[in-house]
């Protein structure tokens, strides 16, 4: 009887909530926890982008080049289409801005400080190294390029 | 002064705190929250008022506590949102005069025993996993070793911050990968393979390198960096992880390879096996011998008179 009372345990397993809930868990001087649910978004995104990208590329073959026309023209000015497009490739472009970081960190260790004993603050060196710096100007960068790109699609 | 004056200021607790605890009561299989209002005092940690209520409003409330100052890394639990250990967080920390609630919740990515309780089964399970000790192929000289194993000091800075972790959980709790993967071995597991296969009295580095390369082991870890976030001892989870996959590419293609270190013997031995230095050596004209056997004489008569 004991044994079963034990065994019915409680599950708080945020499960995949903790992928895309920033405000999860309060977690100070984390901005990587952000960069993360951020990469995971995006990834989804651009996957999805590639889905519909390779469907619309291959309309020439499906429909004739006057129909490609007209859906090239969709992306001319304020349209759903020019939107969804213009959300796309700013998620590509943090993907692709972030995994640079991601690559130095993970495969190269490189930018996550080094090993030390611990003192005042008690801040990890993780926290402190040259990947926060690099995340900051990944942030950005991501921002200037996609403002910039958003005034190349629909103000010039 | 005055930066002094406000830091002091912030660690005085609202005299009163609202205390939200959410409780689970296995036998019924019901999970609740539930409201103790208390009186606080200055210094008042989380455990403490969780052990105030616990005598005096509630006797039900369940909590695992031991050593009361942040050493034994029993009492994790979400405090506020954020995982601590709640020894070692105040109450003034997390409540204030304008918002004097402070909300208890079991650690997430742990299953729940009762009420703040959590099952570290499957933590520990996962510890045992990366063979968290020293692996030498000398069995017999590692049972009763006649000399200690070779360990320079910048050799143990390499990994002496990592064996600070007191196996709290609060990485685990942190980590969004270990919220969905259950199979994910989880920050302190790899930090600690880590530890081992980087000390070089360790002979069974193979054997855990093979035991973290999966997408399950080193390579679930997509550098969310909450583990470093929440660490009380600043054991840097995150970055073992890092160095600990860095490594393992380097080993696979014949980059990395690990010396290992053995016993070494005194080192008064060691002075007779090696040759002096040439500075070392004694000026010409000056026998040794001599010197040592001469005995040595204090002018006292000079020293007094002087």
């Amino acid at each position: 009887m004991a044994r079963e009372r034990y065994t019915r345990l409680l599950d708080l397993r945020p499960r995949w909530r903790a992928f895309i809930n920033p405000w999860l868990l309060r977690l100070p001087n984390n901005p990587e926890r952000l960069a993360f649910i951020l990469h995971r978004t995006t990834g989804v995104i651009a996957s999805l982008f590639l889905f519909f990208h390779i469907i619309s590329t291959s309309t020439p073959a499906r429909a004739g080049w006057e129909a490609w026309r007209e859906e090239v023209l969709n992306l001319q000015g304020l349209t759903p289409i020019s939107l969804l497009f213009y959300i796309a490739m700013g998620a590509i472009l943090f993907h692709g801005i972030n995994g640079v970081r991601l690559i130095l960190a993970e495969a190269l260790a490189l930018g996550i400080g080094k090993p030390e004993k611990p003192k005042p603050p008690y801040i990890a060196p993780l926290l402190r190294g040259f990947q926060r710096r690099l995340l900051y100007a990944t942030f950005a960068l991501w921002i200037i390029l996609w403002a910039l790109l958003g005034y190349i699609m629909f103000f010039t | 002064m005055a930066l002094l004056a406000t830091r002091t200021a912030k660690l005085i607790p609202p005299k009163r705190v609202k205390v939200l605890v959410r409780r689970y009561d296995p036998e019924k299989g019901e999970s609740w929250w539930q409201e103790y209002e208390i009186e606080t005092y200055r210094g008042m940690t989380v455990l403490d008022a969780l052990l105030k209520i616990k005598e005096e409003i509630d006797h039900t409330l369940s909590l695992r506590y031991s050593c009361r100052m942040a050493v034994c890394g029993s009492c994790g639990m979400v405090i506020n949102g954020t995982p601590r250990l709640a020894c070692q967080t105040q109450v003034a920390e997390v409540a204030s005069e304008a918002n004097p609630v402070v909300r208890v919740e079991p650690m997430y990515n742990f299953k729940v025993i009762r009420d703040l309780m959590t099952d570290f089964t499957e933590f520990f399970e996962k510890h045992r996993r990366v063979k968290p000790y020293l692996i030498r192929r000398d069995v017999e000289e590692q049972e009763n070793p006649e000399y200690e194993y070779k360990l320079l000091p910048e050799e143990y800075e390499d990994f002496y911050q990592y064996s600070l972790c007191i196996s709290c959980g609060l990485c685990v709790a942190a980590c969004p990968v270990f919220a969905s993967d259950t199979r994910f071995l989880g920050p302190q597991a790899l930090a600690q393979a880590y530890r081992f296969i980087i000390d070089p009295r360790d002979e069974g580095w193979r054997e855990r390198l093979e035991i973290v390369d999966s997408e399950d082991g080193v390579f679930g870890c997509h550098l969310a960096a909450s583990c470093s976030a929440v660490c009380p001892k600043e054991v840097d989870p995150g970055a073992a992880i890092q160095r600990l996959r860095s490594l393992l590419l380097r080993y696979r293609l014949g980059l990395w390879r690990k010396s290992v270190s053995g016993p070494v013997g005194p080192m008064e031995k060691k002075a007779e096996r090696m040759p002096l230095p040439p500075e070392a050596e004694t000026l010409p004209g000056v026998s040794l011998e001599e010197l040592e056997e001469s005995k040595v004489e204090i002018p006292v008569e000079k020293l007094i008179s002087g």
